[in-house]
């Protein structure tokens, strides 16, 4: 029996239950970021929206860090921590950072995706943490898989099979 | 900051006769286009959370077809229509005179098509706001996507930034006689925009 845990936006999960596949459905500009410690058997997934944490969101009593890559991460890591796990046993790997519009017109000035993907590598090197496999960028819509049961991690694209990571 | 609180009864009222009226306009636009009769019923509004949009369209993995608008000027805003892959078929034999079931993929001309119907609806919707508000637009073009409902989500959650707002959720039905496709109308108007609606309405009321 496999234990689906789907996570929306700005959530994020850490679980020991090798039954659990935490599920990140349809990230475009999103960022997916899995954390797996394949000894201590701890695995977690982020489902980040925007880069970062800045001033004016800062107000928002809504706000919390799992919404935002940098303090995403660093929230994610802890919990792993917490659950058991050893920084530099952390296996990382990310997915999603797509920019959805391919309009000419508005590329750059909201290109939110390969922002998500610049602070996800300036946070986890800041961190000291390597990321060991990614597929991010491009125009399409990706769903991230997270298997507890084996540290598998899938990504798939609209009108595709599942692939590993 | 929250926006339900912008959005009284007196402000959706407004935008519901701008909605019908806007709508028509864009129905009749097309049908102008494309030379036969297609009619729009009465749209509905509804202000719902941007988080519940996915379970609506049917699941955030789903495919389905966004087209997306953003405008500037003295409203600035977004207007995303979405329509579940399947129905956007529908809705493109619709458009394109053709028997029901006879597209069976998008390609260029049939995304064209979609993204000159959301292009027309939203801007004759905007036009409309325009006309009530004394308020002036400037919209981008259209840009179309066939991707997860997620993913089309996020263009508009990446740009409010927050993930409690709440989104202007617009169904309208397209019909050719006994043919009828219904599509979904996400209107995220910015914070000051809606400020600025409210203000004029609230202006016009004490004018009466």
């Amino acid at each position: 029996m496999t234990n689906l845990i789907s996570l929306g936006l700005g959530e994020q999960a850490v679980s020991r239950n090798s039954q659990d596949v935490l599920v990140a459905y349809g990230l475009g500009s999103c960022l997916g970021v899995c954390m797996i410690d394949p000894q201590a058997r701890v695995a977690g997934l982020l489902h980040a929206v925007l880069p970062e944490r800045t001033a004016a969101l800062e107000t928002n009593p809504a706000a919390h860090p799992a919404k935002y890559v940098d303090c995403g991460i660093e929230s994610l890591l802890a919990e792993m921590l917490k659950e058991g796990a050893l920084k530099s046993r952390i296996i990382v790997r990310m997915a999603g950072g797509a920019n959805m519009l391919i309009s000419p017109a508005m590329i750059s000035a909201f290109d939110i995706g390969t922002r998500n993907i610049e602070k996800a590598r300036e946070t986890l090197k800041r961190l000291g943490m390597k990321i060991t496999a990614e597929e991010v960028g491009g125009h399409k819509g990706r769903t991230v898989r997270m298997y507890v049961a084996d540290n598998r991690v899938t990504v798939k694209l609209v009108g595709e099979k599942e692939h590993d990571l | 900051m929250q926006n339900t609180a912008t959005f009284d009864e007196n402000l959706l009222d407004m935008l519901k006769t701008i909605t019908n009226e806007g709508f028509r306009n864009a129905a009749d636009g097309f049908s102008g286009m494309v030379g036969r009769k297609i009619e729009v019923g009465s749209p509905t509004l509804e202000l719902v959370p941007l988080l519940t949009i996915p379970r609506m369209v049917g699941g955030a993995e789903d495919d389905a077809v966004g087209v997306y608008l953003r405008f500037e000027g003295d409203m600035p805003g977004q207007i995303m229509m979405v329509i579940p892959y399947q129905k956007a078929l529908e809705l493109s034999d619709l458009l394109m005179g053709q028997p029901g079931g006879a597209t069976q993929s998008l390609g260029s001309l049939e995304r064209s098509a979609l993204g000159e119907l959301g292009n027309l609806c939203g801007s004759f919707f905007l036009n409309s706001i325009a006309k009530t508000a004394g308020a002036s637009f400037r919209p981008s073009p259209p840009a179309v996507m066939v991707d997860m409902v997620g993913a089309i989500l996020d263009v508009v959650v990446a740009t409010v930034g927050g993930v409690s707002e709440h989104v202007l959720l617009v169904h309208a039905n397209f019909h050719e006689g006994t043919r009828s496709v219904e599509t979904d109308f996400w209107v995220i108007p910015d914070m000051r925009s809606l400020h600025n609606l409210a203000q004029k309405k609230r202006a016009d009321d004490q004018s009466h």
